[in-house]
C-alpha cells in the first residue's frame, strides 16, 4: 500500500507523466475519508480519465472529484492598458 | 488603437476541436490579432500541433504564438514549429515579428523561457553540472527574448512568454513551486525595452495582473486564470470603450 506521506506526489506525478493525461494543474486535498481532486481542465474526457487512473492506480483510496471545465466563451470586455 | 486576444494553456488534442471555434470565430470583430502564450499541446505531437492548428487557423486576423513546456514533451518542437508555420501560424522562439494594425506597428517579441525563481528564492548558476545548466539555460533563454525585444521599432511593444516574468502573477499557486513556474530574468529582459505589455501563461492557478519592477504591466493569460477563450488588452488607446459586443 502507498505510504500516506508519499500520496499526495505519486498521484500528483501520476497526472502529470501518465501518457494520457499530462496535467500539472491538479489539486490534491486530503479530507478525513478522501482525497479531493480540484483545478479545471479542457474537456469532459480528461477529467473522467484522471478519475478513472487514479482510482485504477489507488483503489484503496476514495476519492471526490471537484475538477471543472474551463469555460471557452467569448469575452464581453476590453481592458485598456496604460 | 490597437486590440490584442491573449490567451494561454489550451493544451488542444482531439477532444478539444470546436470548442473555442464559436467564440474565436467571433474573435475578428473583438481584435485585430491573437497571441497565444504556450501550451498549445499537451504532449507536443505533431497530431495535436496540427489539431491546433485547426482549432486556432484560419481565423482572418495574424496568430502569434510562442511553444510552452508541454510542447517540448516529445522532443518535436521543431516538427510542432514547422507544422503551425506551414498552417500560417508565427511561432516566436527568442525572435520579433512586427504586424501593421490600424496604421500602426505592433512588435512582438516572444519566448518560451525557463524557471529559475525570483529575487530573494532564485536558483544560482553553482555547483553541479546540472544546476549550471538548469540556470544557464534560463540566462540564455532570457538574453535572447532581451535582444529580440530591442531590436523591435515599431508603435507598441509587447513581449509573448510562456513561464512568467514576474511572481504576482504567481499568487495562488504553492510558493515552493515558484522557481518552476518562471523567473526573475525574463522580467529584467522585459523591463530592457520600452515593452507596453508583456502576456504569459503556465501558472494554472495564479493571478491575472502584476507589474514588472520597470513598471511593465503582467498579465498571466492562462485559460483556467481568465477562464474564458480569450482576453482582449487595448493599447494606444484613443478613447476608452470598455464593452466588446460585436458590433
Amino acid at each position: 500500500m502507498t505510504n500516506q506521506i508519499d500520496l499526495e506526489a505519486e498521484i500528483q506525478r501520476l497526472l502529470t507523466e501518465h501518457d494520457r493525461i499530462a496535467e500539472q494543474g491538479i489539486t490534491i486535498q486530503r479530507r478525513e475519508h478522501a482525497i479531493v481532486l480540484g483545478g479545471e481542465v479542457e474537456s469532459a474526457q480528461r477529467r473522467d480519465e484522471i478519475c478513472r487512473q487514479i482510482t485504477g492506480h489507488f483503489p484503496e483510496i476514495e476519492i471526490t472529484c471537484d475538477i471543472g471545465i474551463t469555460r471557452a466563451q467569448a469575452p464581453i470586455e476590453v481592458e485598456e492598458i496604460s | 488603437m490597437i486590440r490584442i486576444a491573449a490567451v494561454g494553456d489550451v493544451h488542444v488534442d482531439k477532444d478539444v476541436l470546436g470548442r473555442y471555434r464559436p467564440a474565436l470565430e467571433e474573435l475578428p470583430d473583438r481584435a485585430d490579432a491573437l497571441l497565444i502564450a504556450g501550451d498549445l499541446t499537451r504532449h507536443g505531437t505533431v497530431e495535436e500541433a496540427r489539431c491546433f492548428a485547426t482549432e486556432f487557423g484560419g481565423l482572418g486576423v495574424p496568430v502569434v504564438v510562442v511553444l510552452g513546456n508541454h510542447d517540448h514533451q516529445s522532443d518535436l518542437q521543431d516538427a510542432v514549429t514547422g507544422t503551425l508555420t506551414d498552417a500560417g501560424i508565427t511561432v516566436l522562439e527568442g525572435s520579433a515579428t512586427v504586424l501593421e494594425i490600424n496604421g500602426h506597428r505592433l512588435g512582438i517579441a516572444g519566448s518560451k523561457g525557463f524557471g529559475g525563481g525570483f529575487a530573494g528564492a532564485c536558483a544560482s548558476n553553482f555547483g553541479e553540472r546540472e544546476m549550471k545548466n538548469f540556470v544557464g539555460t534560463t540566462e540564455e533563454i532570457s538574453a535572447r527574448l532581451g535582444e529580440a525585444l530591442r531590436s523591435v521599432e515599431c508603435d507598441a511593444l509587447v513581449a509573448l512568454t510562456h513561464y512568467a516574468p514576474v511572481p504576482e502573477t504567481l499568487i495562488g499557486e504553492p510558493l515552493e513551486i515558484y522557481p518552476f513556474l518562471g523567473c526573475y530574468q525574463l522580467g529584467q529582459a522585459i523591463d530592457s525595452a520600452p515593452t507596453a505589455l508583456a502576456l504569459h501563461g503556465h501558472a494554472h492557478h495564479g493571478s491575472e495582473r502584476g507589474r514588472t519592477p520597470g513598471g511593465v504591466p503582467v498579465r498571466n493569460v492562462a485559460h483556467p486564470v481568465i477562464k474564458q477563450a480569450y482576453n482582449v488588452y487595448q493599447l494606444l488607446s484613443e478613447t476608452v470603450d470598455t464593452e466588446l459586443l460585436p458590433a
